[in-house]
């Protein structure tokens, strides 16, 4: 990329002219007050020792490093490095707790900060580590299986997605804690000459009881640093029943930080000499620029420079939606108000006139045709042919981004031979590797430096934030670039989408009205793993006959995942469908489904009926309906809706139970309230985190109502039409339930996860809930412009 | 064009453009972060500062209608952030991401200096920005007890 220069630079404009007009647009300060500079904002975190500074990236350490994750400090301060981006799901903390939990630390005395995607680029994780111990996810003391490759370096999987962070990095984190302890109790027992065994370790204290000696993690970590044990892979992780902080009502430690405006996110990024960059490109996702006129801006105020980001084989590598222009200028401001004047006119490739209109009809028709056969248990027209009726209903869904508050934005500065980044990224890891990529410097020479990030809900929520600002400060090399993308250019041109998609069900259904025989038609072009089957593949109803096709439309739309996963979905799909059968057959849908579920056989099996989670699902579908007071009368207009699922893959046993009741009322003019939600959400064998379970929940009632209300994206001239808040909305305080009941409960595995896994139950549970009121059977969302009115 | 502004209690000079939004000249001019670009069309909240003690929506507000007037940000909402909403905030564990707290928190503030002791519904009406992450049942219950601590 090195031959991507800036293609225009205003006059005279050399870099230190640039420096000295920034200070004077920027900082004067009249009667006297801060210096401004690079973040010289006052750290209150620094001076009132709070858990995480405001700046939380990674340091190399100044203190006795016991592993790459601990350093322990002579005054007993522990700093934990956290390998995860905080996106507000509590990484910073649970991730500490867990380390904590076997180092046996004072917990008053735990800091945290990033880990570094550098040294994990530059230092491979000790190889009896890698092993995974225990007997899989039923195992109390082992771990589920890691899902995502080796991931062999120091900080293994630093990405955070797919509810994954404790299911795949507990066991090793409890590992690291479990080693330093080991360590640490070493050091004490040479120093003494006794026994290991004799030593216990408690609140970062090492005691002796024997010659009533004492040390303390502080006195002992230097000797620690250097000792090392016999034989690591003997280091023994605990299991859940002796946790002691684990599990434990933690407050989360970037709190404090997030009420007085000090923590840094990426975009709060200010670095001495930076400039700006504001980013538009090709809104018709797969094009590129045809043309653009860069002197029309020439003389506009602050702008240093158009930088042409091309749509090539190698930024496709690195995941541009298109190609697009940045302006680059002294403000934002500027830079923005530049690049809005800049005539640009855009080469829309395949894409262009495209409407979701047309997508629509074309995922029906796909639907229609033959498709992929993912399963196929007896046979379904057999089953049919005995049924005494048949139920057949298309089900859909629209585009939808994960819509994330903070927009997407990096700074970064390339310098000879190095990269700095400052980001909040969900891949900190495949950042490195696309920045070396984009730069042609070695990823030993790529740093990322974590921030906070505003809001992720999806894997890589990202888009090519970071890549972008890669390219841009590659094009002016040896200046900080912030890059940001508008609001509109973040929904509209920088994200990828939970696709739409089009789902026919259709049942036979016994003289009982039971479904003999089920056949599911799924038009998705989903083909991210097992995003289009998940839940439908193996549905907890007992199904004798049961087929699964998956029919895939190719569409321009970059899809990408999205909260929720495609269980979303695919759980509305099931549940709604599976609420019009028990009302086809005239039974309770509670009743319905429990009646269902308990006809499956216990033992574990592929495909369709049978798995070991049937008494589970029970459980939690009884637990919702006492929580609730199912069957208790309600005012007219006033409704409950019941759905529950398990974001489980077809490949896998992981699983994290959700039933959900929603109690709704629906105005006779069609307005939709939320009035309760009763959640029975798994545990498992235990949380790690539990104060920020009940959060992500009650985040996930709101976030699954808008889906379920609200949002979409739809598609004009190739386009997205909602690119703000004006059109793709947002619930407020006001339509948040005023009773949201949580109840967890416990069972003999571990769960797969909690950022996402109360989502999918919700659309269908309240548009079950409008049916009973309504009469009206509706079978897509969002609500927003469909005719709620009754009586 | 130079602005004198006064944010926190403390006069800054700017020179910026009079239609440049307060919320740019608050973060890129003066270097007050804590203030969250979100929609730029004053529908999300997040750039919420206080004006004259109501909740102004900066990223649409022209820094030349901002001038003369005490301007309050996250930053100055207390020195150590031991204004009753934050404490409440604190106590609660409101904010997930974060990033639209600054802007609930001077909102929040507003609410409670005109409504002393607010109602669920007064809460509703009062509190219009957006949370992606749905923080709203905390800060519903974190509004109560500031109210109450402050009585």
């Amino acid at each position: 990329m090195s031959t991507n220069k800036p293609d225009l630079k205003n006059k005279g404009d050399d870099a230190a002219g640039m420096d000295r007009r920034e200070f004077l647009v920027t900082t004067a300060v009249v009667g006297g007050g801060m210096m401004l500079g690079l973040f010289s904002r006052p750290t209150a975190s620094e001076a009132s020792s709070l858990p995480v500074t405001a700046q939380p990236w990674y340091r190399e350490a100044t203190v006795p490093e016991i592993n790459a994750w601990i350093a322990i400090a002579p005054d007993d301060t522990v700093t934990i490095r956290i390998g995860q981006t905080e996106i507000g799901t509590g990484v910073l903390t649970c991730n500490a707790m867990i380390i904590a939990e076997e180092l046996q630390c004072d917990w008053s005395k735990v800091r945290t900060e990033y880990a570094s995607a550098n040294r994990d680029f530059k230092e491979k994780a000790p190889e009896w580590t890698l092993k995974v111990p225990g007997n899989g996810e039923s195992d109390p003391g082992g771990a589920a299986p890691v899902e995502l490759g080796p991931m062999t370096g120091v900080y293994r999987r630093m990405i955070i997605h797919s509810s994954g962070n404790i299911r795949e990095s507990r066991y090793y984190l409890q590992l690291a804690g479990a080693e330093a302890r080991e360590r640490l109790l070493l050091a004490a027992a040479n120093m003494w000459s006794v026994p290991v065994a004799e030593l216990v370790a408690k609140d970062s204290l090492i005691t002796h009881a024997k010659s009533k000696r004492k040390t303390t993690y502080g006195a002992i970590a230097a000797r620690a640093a250097t000792t090392q044990l016999p034989d690591p892979s003997q280091v023994k992780i605990k299991t859940p029943d002796k946790f002691t902080l684990c599990g434990t009502e933690q407050k989360n430690f970037d709190v404090p930080l997030k009420v007085t405006g000090e923590a840094i996110y990426g975009i709060d990024i200010r670095l001495p000499g930076m400039l700006y960059a504001a980013v538009k490109s090709c809104p018709v996702w797969g094009g590129d620029v045809k043309s653009h006129n860069a002197d029309a801006i020439k003389g506009m105020p602050g702008v240093h420079s158009v930088v042409r980001l091309p749509y090539n084989e190698l930024t496709k590598a690195v995941d541009f939606l298109s190609g697009g222009v940045a302006v680059v200028a002294d403000s934002w401001w500027h830079a923005q108000k530049a690049l809005d004047a800049l005539p640009i006119e855009w080469d829309a490739g395949r894409g262009a006139g495209v409407s979701s209109k047309d997508l629509y009809d074309e995922h029906v028709m796909f639907a229609k045709q033959p498709g992929r056969m993912i399963v196929e248990e007896g046979n379904i027209d057999t089953g049919f042919g005995r049924a005494a009726k048949i139920v057949e209903a298309t089900y859909s869904v629209p585009y939808s981004p994960r819509a994330r508050m903070e927009p997407g934005n990096a700074t970064v500065l390339v310098g000879d031979g190095r990269v700095d980044i400052w980001s909040g990224d969900q891949d900190p890891q495949g950042l490195l590797r696309n920045a070396a990529m984009i730069t042609g410097i070695n990823g030993a020479n790529v740093y990322v430096h974590s921030t906070f990030q505003g809001g992720g809900y999806g894997s890589n929520g990202n888009g090519p934030q970071g890549e972008q600002a890669v390219l841009i400060a590659n094009a002016v090399k040896g200046r900080p670039i912030k890059m940001l993308w508008s609001r509109d250019e973040d929904w509209g041109s920088g994200t990828k989408y939970r696709p739409m998609s089009v789902c026919i069900l259709k049942a036979g259904l016994d003289a009982n009205g039971y479904p003999i025989a089920m056949e599911v038609r799924h038009a998705t072009a989903w083909d991210l793993g097992d995003m289009g089957t998940r839940g439908l593949a193996s549905p907890p109803y007992w199904m004798p006959n049961y087929r699964l096709t998956i029919h895939r439309p190719m569409t321009h739309v970059p899809i990408g995942t999205r909260r929720g996963t495609g269980a979303a979905p695919n759980a509305f799909y099931l549940e709604g469908f599976i609420d019009e059968l028990a009302h086809v057959a005239g039974k309770d849908p509670y009743m319905y489904r429990r009646e269902l579920i308990s006809r499956n056989p216990v033992g574990a099996k592929g495909g369709v009926g049978g798995f070991p989670h049937r008494d589970d699902f029970i459980r939690a579908l009884d637990i919702a309906a006492k929580m609730s007071n199912w069957g208790s009368p309600l005012p007219e207009g006033w409704a409950r809706g019941i759905a529950v699922d398990d974001r489980r893959r077809p490949s896998r046993t992981t699983s994290t139970i959700c039933a959900e009741v929603h109690t709704i009322e629906v105005s006779k003019r069609g307005k939709l309230t939320l009035h309760r939600v009763d959640v029975a959400f798994e545990q498992g064998f235990a949380f790690m985190h539990p104060l920020s379970v009940r959060k992500q929940i009650e985040g996930q009632i709101a976030w699954g109502y808008d889906d379920t209300m609200y949002q979409a994206t739809t598609l004009k001239d190739g386009r997205a039409v909602e690119r703000n808040f004006d059109l793709f909305a947002v619930s407020r305080m006001n339509e948040y339930p005023r009773q949201v009941n949580i109840e967890f409960f416990k069972s003999k595995r571990w769960i797969t996860g909690a950022g996402e896994e109360a989502i999918p139950t919700i659309p269908p549970a309240i548009l079950n809930a409008v049916h009973k009121i309504t009469g009206k059977r509706l079978r897509s969302i969002p609500l927003k412009d469909q005719d709620l009115s009754w009586g | 064009m130079a602005f004198t502004l006064l944010v926190n209690n403390i006069p800054y000079a700017v020179d910026v453009e009079p239609d440049t939004p307060l919320l740019w000249v608050l973060r890129d001019s003066i270097g007050l972060t804590g203030t969250k670009y979100g929609c730029g069309i004053g529908q999300c909240g997040a750039c919420t500062v206080l004006i004259n003690g109501l909740a102004v929506r900066s990223c649409s507000l022209p820094v030349s209608r901002a001038m003369a007037t005490p301007i309050t940000t996250i930053e100055g909402l207390s020195a150590d952030g031991t204004h009753p909403v934050q404490l409440a905030w604190k106590e609660f564990d409101v904010p997930q991401c974060g990033y639209c707290q600054s802007g609930q928190i001077l909102a929040a503030a507003a609410l409670l200096q005109k409504t002393p002791n607010p109602t669920d519904e007064d809460i509703d009406r009062q509190m219009t920005n957006a949370c992606r992450c749905g923080t709203y049942h905390r800060i519903r219950q974190a509004i109560h007890r500031a109210a109450r601590m402050r009585a």
